[in-house]
This record gives C-alpha cells, structure tokens and sequence, in this order.
C-alpha cells in the first residue's frame, strides 16, 4: 500500500560519500577499525536524519546541512593559552594531536591515531543507536584524538584541556578518557576555531569507582562552523561526574550527552549554559539511563536566544526496572530575548521503577518586568537592566561549580560573549 | 518489594471480571462485506442516504488514506492491523432510522438499560437525587433546568435513538446523528466538517474520513445556552467490525455547551479498532465543554483482546475570547491514542486539557494534548494524571506551541504519574515550541510512587490499606474529576476505584 521512495541525495551527503571515497586511502586503522568506518558509512549513505526521526525532531540535519566543506590541508589552527592557567594542554590543530608531553605524573596519553593504526579503539567505535548519525560521521572520518588514562588515586592539582582547534575544513576526533577508582581531575574540553568548517568530535569518559571529575565543555566556534559534538560517559560506583556545558557560538551545533550510571550511589550532575545569537540552530541532546539502584542526577540547563537564533533541548531520563530508589530532577529555563528567535525544548521522562522521585521541569519567557522595574526603579537604564538580570540568569549556573579558578575562567568567557552580543 | 507478587495476583484476579460491560448482544444486524475499497465506501454512503458532494468527500480522503503510512512514533506496540479483515459498517436490522423509541428494537434498549443508560425520556433524572420538594417541583417545571441529560445513542455503526431533541430543538439546539444532519442540514455540515481535522490530518483521521458511519452532530446558534447536557453513548456490539464515528459540536457566538461521551464493548478474545474523530467549533465568546469517560474493553488479564482506541480529538476556538475545554477519564482500550486539541486561534481565547489515564493489565496508554497558541493574550491549562499497575504502559505526549504572532501566549503544564508495582511503566513526553519572546510556558512533572508516609497516616486512622491507596489516589486526581459534570465524576471515581483495587504497590 505505502511506498518508500529513497529520496535523492542532498549535496552534503553526496560530499560527505565522496570524501570517504578519496579519503579512504589516508584514513589509519587497522581491518577492525575499517570494517566500523565501512559500516558508519553506509548508515550515512541511507541519508542524515530528518525530523521525522524522533530524536532530531527539532533539528533536521538533511535539510539544515546544506553544505560541506572540503578537507583542507593547508589549515593552520593555532594551540590557545588555557582557560585555567598552569592547566596540561592537550592540542589537537586541525585534526591533528600536537602534545609536546604526552605524560605527566599519573596520566597516561597516548596519540588516537595510533590506537586507530593498531585496532585497541575499535571497540570503542561502535554508535549506540541507529539514529546516532553523529557517531557515524565521526566513525566514518576519525583520524586522530588523544586517549587520556588518569591512574587509580591520582588526585590531579591543575586541569587537563583538551583543545579542538579548527581553521576550515573539516576535522573529525575522538577523546576517550578513563579515570581511575578514587581519582580526582578536572578536564576541560575547548571546541574552538576560525572559518568555515565541519566537525565532529566524539568524548568518551568512563569513572571508576569513587572517582571525581568535573568536564567543562567550551564550544566558542565561529558563526561560519557546524559542529556536531558527543559526550559520552559511564559512571561507576560512588563516582560523581559535573558536566558544565557553554555553547557560545558555531552556526549549526548539536551537542549530544548520553550518560549511563552503571554502578550504586553514582550521581551525574549537568550544568548547561547554551547562548545564542545571530541566525545559527544550537540543538543540546542529553539522554541519561539510571541503570542500577540508588544513582542521582540533577540537569540544570539555561537558554538565552537573541537574533535570529533558534535554540532547542531535548532531555531523556531513562529510568529502567531495577533502578529503585533513582533520584532525578531536571530544569530547563529559557529567556527569550527577541521576536525572531525560537526555542523548542522537550523534557522526557521514562521509567519502569516504581520506587523513585524524578521530576522536571521547563519555562521559556521573557525578562520579569517586575525584576526590570525594581532595577530602573533604583536608576539603572534599561539597556544595563536588562544585561544584568540576563547574565545573573546564567551565571547562577556556573557559581555553583564551586572552584573559584573555574567559576572565574567561565565567567571571564561569559563576560567575553556579552561584550560582542550584549 | 514483597508486595508485588501477591499484588500481580490481586490484579490479575480481578481484571478479567472487573469489566462488567463485556456481555454480547445477539442482535440482527445488516453488514457490509469484510474489508475496504471504493465499493464499500460506496455502500455505506448509499445505505446512509447520503448526497453525492458527501460520498466525494469520503472517496477523497479515502484516495488519500492509500497513500499514507501508518503512524509509528506512539509509545505503543501492537501487530499490524491487517484493514481488510475488518467490517466497516454493521447496522442492527430493524433500525432504518426510527423515528420514535417505541420502533428501536427491544433487545437493543435492553442493552441500554444493562450499561445504565436510560433512553426512555421520562425516567432520565440523572444526576444527585434532589431531595427537597421545592427543588424538585422547580426542577420538573422547567424542562432547561431539570439537568436531564439528552442521549445519542450510537450502536457499531449507527445511532439508534436520540431523546429530547424536542425540548432541544425549542432552544435552538441541534442534536441528532451525524448521518441525520447530513440529511436535514448539509449546509452546516458542509461548512464545518473537516475545517478542524481535515481528511489530510493523519491516517486515522483520514481513514475515518473515508468510513465514518455515524456519530453526534450539535449545533448551537448564537446566544443559545445549551439547556441540557448533551451526551453520547457508543457501543460496540458485532464481532471483527470497526467503529469510526464522527462527532462535530459547533458553538455559535456567545454559545455554551458540556457534552458527555461515554463508551463499551463486549469481552473478545480479538481486538477491534474505533478509530473516531471529534471536531469542535467554537466561535467568538462560545465555550464548549467536553467529557469522556472512555471505558471500552482493555483486553483480559493476560493482554488478549480489548480494543485499539485510535482517536483524533480537536477543539479550534476559532472566535475571539472563545473557549474550549476538555476533561478525559481513560480506564479502557487495549490501546489508547489519543490526543485532544486546542487551536487557539482567535486572541483572548482559552483551552484547557484535564486528564486522569488509569492503566492495568497489558494496557498502552500514549495520551495528551496539543495546545496550539495562533491568537493575541491566547492561554492554556493541562493537568494530566497518568497511574500506572500491572504491566502497562503509560505515556503522556504534550505539545504547546506559540507561533510568531502569539503575543502573550500562557500555558501551564502539569503532569503526575503514579506507579503501582515495578513491571509497569510511566512516561512523559512533552515538547514545547516558542516563538515569540512574550510567550511564558510553565512544565512541571513528576512521578512517584504513593508514599509511606501518607499510606501510614490513612491507615492508622483504621482504615484499610486498600481503601487508604484508593483514598490517595482519588487525593492526587482530584484537579481533574472536579472538572467533570457531576453524573460522570461519581461514575469516574467508581471506575478509578475498579482500576485500583488490590493494586497495593
């Protein structure tokens, strides 16, 4: 009765097929890890999602993708001063790791395209479902990265940041990171660069039991940049793992967050922060599954869409059926700033526990007038009223990460993105 | 939880008979051959007297339909429906539509009588019993303020008698079959059928479109106060046959009317599929009021039979300061699809969506609501309360959205879900889409279970732990059979009770 027609081949996917083609040859991996880009690449050449797959609904990556760019080879991305001073840079330019060290006291790091050439991340390369097209790409393409291993007990002084730096073209990286049982480290992991550009880059954290690990992501991509990022984590026994999120740039971004707490009493926290400007799609995915019994999690997630932007969150907790006694709460609040703007957000809950407490919640409005009101009242002009009420918005979110050399980098960002937006 | 074996038990025990309108009525009934085409679609227009513009209307949506796919993305699994093997039309014989209750077959208001709904006009007193004289004299004096209730009652494929249309028809009012109106009024009918679900909608809608056989119709002229509730009840009687009734309620400028829908179908081991389609209009300053308690077949204690329920509810408030409300109790349907409506489209108007969702046994429930926010200072309110047992699956799916024009647009948002036993599922999915930075959407959800401390407050006061439980329950749905007229919020807590009992979570 219904036919399916496969529809015609958009022009970025006809680039991203092509490319695979000429690239196939300059591509490092062993049988193991090709056999995974052959295979991410056909679920590529069945098309890119459209909204019709429920979990892009709000970002059809067919019809928004209208372009890509060719690998650039000449692109020269330069290695940035950290965003915390004294932290371990971790560089990778245009695709391409560029440590210097690759070892500190405790820390083990080893180059991905070498792990790639030898086939020990193949495993690692799998999607994690079948609407998982950025998995695919990043599968598909990946040629380099660094595999971070922090040791059992190390209890790391300075972070870690790790920079994706671009200058056009495309690049495509992973950043897989094991943390050892009762570690503590801070990893900070900077998506920046210039011109125009395609990338995918994928992290992949475990923690092992009793660890502690706070992963800042930093998404400055220029206005001309699709960036189509993963966090990936496991979180063991007793682990706690603070996820802050800044996306405050690039002109189509999808940031995808799939956690899974594997182990009792393991608690995720996500700290979000998504502000938007101009005419760019910022799209934040998270889908958390609350494994085993007695885990915690809180998301808190604030939006503040300006121009033309249009912003959307989709938020999953997946509580499954031994997952007793799981506490969950979610919030995602917007501002919305301007009548060209839009915002689309859609907190879901599944669970099959009966014992649990999970609860969300979603606002979008516009700046409180009486807030506005009690300000002007005490003569602030309007314009400072407004930028006020609008980063107290926002920066409440990031004084609970509770380092003061953290709280004062990401605020010293924050000021930077209002500077030129405000 | 060591309760939730003997708990399985319990549920089990009483699911199978806990459905008391299961019983089958041999009845002779006129069908149409099995399965779906143009001849069929022909056949039922013709049986139906129908004009030619109607059976266009039905052959288009039903082009239509073969081109499209059914629809996947609800929480809910089922095996493919196979179209073919279904009756589309099924009329008991001796009803070519009577024209007075004393031609309606004896064995068909026997049945009426067994669900407890009376057609006879003189014994329909529903409601409290009024037990002052004064009230009573003045109530019988006035036939608008006696609260009767006048009935549609609407058998597999046809409706087989509706009471007080007298009465109704001094006010103003329309009330009568779909099939009647498109006889006796194909003006009304031809200008508000489809405008609120058009026969492109989806493929139920469509798909009802082509095959619709019969439903309510009512209109209500401007100014009019509906004097009466009006209600229909439909039944599903004959074996492998479909239901696709359609219901259209159109409220004139300044028009007021509550409406009741009630439903039941006998005990089958297959599934059968209703597939209905609801249409509202309401124009500047009308408010429609509309309520369900759906209580078709939910299948036996081990998931066998019950009825898909695949239905396509839609308001558009199409007038300024219009209003439009819906309150839905769902306790049956193997399957629940379901998804009232509000388009808020004229400015200052308002929707509102009031839901309790009890699912037990094998049950899918995927139910909510889309508030549409198109008009000035538009606003909207859904409280919706999914409780969940036995092995079912409960899913609430929401979407508010305020499009560019929609300054001011408000909306709140609350859904709770109760859990009863962990092989059970409770899920929420609501999307909320702005596009104007005047809008403000609220969403709050959240789920648990009943918890100790409230069960130990209850039952240290002597009262039983089934009763506590049912006691809470009815605490937490409260919002929502407050909403309800009062005959069907004594019917409603009756039913939550049902749903509940040996539930002990």
């Amino acid at each position: 009765m219904n036919m399916h027609t496969q529809p015609q081949r958009t022009p970025a996917e006809t680039a991203l097929i092509d490319a695979f083609g000429d690239r196939l040859s300059l591509l490092p991996g062993d049988g193991a890890v090709m056999l995974k880009r052959d295979d991410a690449i056909e679920s590529i050449k069945h098309g890119l999602p459209t909204r019709r797959i429920e979990s892009w609904h709000y970002t059809d990556l067919r019809r928004l993708l209208n372009a890509v760019p060719d690998f650039d080879p000449a692109a020269m991305a330069k290695a940035l001063a950290p965003i915390v001073e004294g932290s371990t840079v971790l560089p990778i330019l245009n695709g391409k790791s560029d440590a210097k060290v690759l070892s500190v006291e405790g820390i083990t790091v080893q180059r991905l395209s070498e792990m790639l050439v030898d086939g020990s991340i193949a495993p690692g390369l799998d999607r994690y479902g079948s609407d998982d097209a950025i998995g695919a790409l990043n599968t598909a393409f990946v040629a380099d990265g660094y595999f971070v291993d922090i040791a059992d007990g190390t209890e790391l002084e300075k972070p870690i940041e790790l920079q994706n730096l671009q200058a056009g073209g495309q690049t495509h990286v992973r950043l897989p990171v094991r943390v050892g049982a009762n570690a503590k480290a801070v990893i900070v992991e900077r998506q920046a660069g210039d011109g125009v550009a395609l990338v995918s880059s994928v992290s992949q954290l475990v923690l092992g039991e009793g660890a502690e690990v706070t992963w800042l992501i930093v998404q400055e991509q220029p206005e001309t940049a699709t960036h189509l990022a993963q966090f990936k984590a496991h979180i063991g026994k007793n682990a706690k793992l603070t996820l802050f999120v800044m996306n405050a740039g690039g002109k189509l971004v999808r940031q995808e967050i799939v956690v899974k707490t594997t182990g009792e009493g393991a608690d995720f926290k996500l700290r979000g922060i998504n502000l938007l400007a101009g005419d760019t799609h910022t799209d934040v995915t998270m889908v958390l599954d609350h494994t085993v019994s007695h885990t915690t999690s809180t998301e808190i997630v604030r939006n503040v869409v300006t121009g033309k932007a249009r912003g959307v969150f989709q938020g999953r907790i997946n509580v499954h059926q031994y997952a007793q006694k799981t506490n969950a709460k979610m919030a995602c609040n917007t501002l919305l700033l301007s009548d060209d703007g839009e915002f689309s957000t859609k907190p879901e809950l599944e669970i099959f526990a009966d014992d649990v407490v999970c609860g969300h919640g979603a606002t979008v409005t516009e700046i409180d007038h009486d807030h506005l009101f009690y300000l002007m009242a005490r003569g602030v002009d309007e314009k400072s009223a407004r930028g006020l009420l609008v980063k107290a918005f926002v920066a409440e979110v990031i004084e609970e990460l509770d380092d003061e050399a953290i709280v004062d980098a990401l605020e010293a960002r924050l000021d930077g993105w209002f500077l030129t937006h405000g | 939880m060591p309760a939730v074996q003997d708990t399985i038990d319990r549920v089990r025990k009483i699911d199978v008979d806990q459905y008391k309108y299961g019983f089958q009525t041999e009845i002779a009934v006129d069908k149409a051959p099995k399965g779906l085409s143009e001849d069929i679609i022909r056949f039922i227009s013709a049986k139906k007297d129908e004009p030619s513009w109607m059976l266009e209307w039905r052959l288009e949506a039903y082009r239509r339909w073969l081109t499209l796919e059914e629809p996947t993305w609800a929480r809910v699994n089922y095996p493919k429906i196979d179209f073919q093997d279904i009756y589309y039309y099924a009329a008991p014989k001796s009803t070519p539509g009577p024209s007075s209750l004393s031609d309606v077959d004896p064995e068909l208001l026997k049945v009426y009588e067994k669900l407890g709904i009376p057609l006879k006009e003189q014994e329909i007193l529903a409601g409290v019993q009024k037990t002052d004289a004064s009230e009573l004299e003045e109530a019988s004096d006035n036939v608008y303020k006696s609260g009767r209730v006048a009935v549609d009652a609407v058998f597999d494929s046809v409706s087989v008698v509706t009471t007080f249309k007298k009465e109704l028809a001094q006010a103003g009012v329309i009330f009568c079959s779909i099939s009647e109106a498109i006889r006796e009024h194909p003006e009304l009918v031809k200008k508000y059928l489809g405008s609120v679900v058009p026969t492109s909608d989806n493929f139920y809608a469509t798909l009802n479109s082509a095959v619709f056989t019969d439903g309510s119709f009512v209109f209500v002229p401007k100014g009019v106060r509906c004097p009466m509730e009006l209600s229909t009840y439909f039944r599903m009687n004959e074996k492998n046959t479909g239901q696709f009734e359609r219901t259209l309620i159109i409220a004139e400028e300044g028009a007021y009317v509550s409406y009741l829908e009630g439903c039941t179908a006998p005990q089958r081991d297959e599934n059968q599929l209703h597939a209905a389609v609801v249409e509202l209009v309401a124009l500047d300053d009308a408010e429609i009021k509309y309520s369900t308690v759906q209580n078709w077949y939910p299948g036996d204690a081990e998931g066998k039979g019950g009825i898909y329920n695949f239905v396509t509810k839609r308001g558009d408030c199409r007038g300024h300061r219009s209003k439009i409300s819906w309150t839905q109790v769902e306790t049956g349907s193997a399957i629940t699809w379901k998804y009232p409506s509000c388009i808020l489209r004229g400015d200052d108007s308002s929707g509102e969506f009031y839901s309790i969702a009890v699912s037990n046994g094998y049950q899918q429930v995927d139910s909510g609501t889309k508030m549409i926010h198109l008009g000035k200072n538009t606003s909207s309110r859904i409280i919706s309360k999914g409780i969940a047992a036995g092995f079912s699956q409960n899913t609430y799916r929401g979407q508010v959205s305020a499009h560019r024009k929609a300054t001011n647009a408000r909306n709140f948002t609350n859904c709770d879900s109760l859990l009863i036993g962990d092989q059970c599922g409770a899920h929420t999915v609501p999307y909320m889409e702005a596009k104007n930075s005047t809008a403000q959407f609220e969403h709050e959800a959240t789920t648990s279970k009943i918890s100790e401390d409230q069960k130990f407050y209850v039952m240290q006061r002597g009262i039983p732990e089934e009763e506590a439980i049912a006691l809470i329950v009815n605490g937490f749905v409260k919002d929502v059979i407050q909403q309800l007229p009062m005959e069907f919020a004594v019917e409603a807590q009756k039913l939550i009770g049902i749903s509940l009992e040996g539930s002990v979570g």
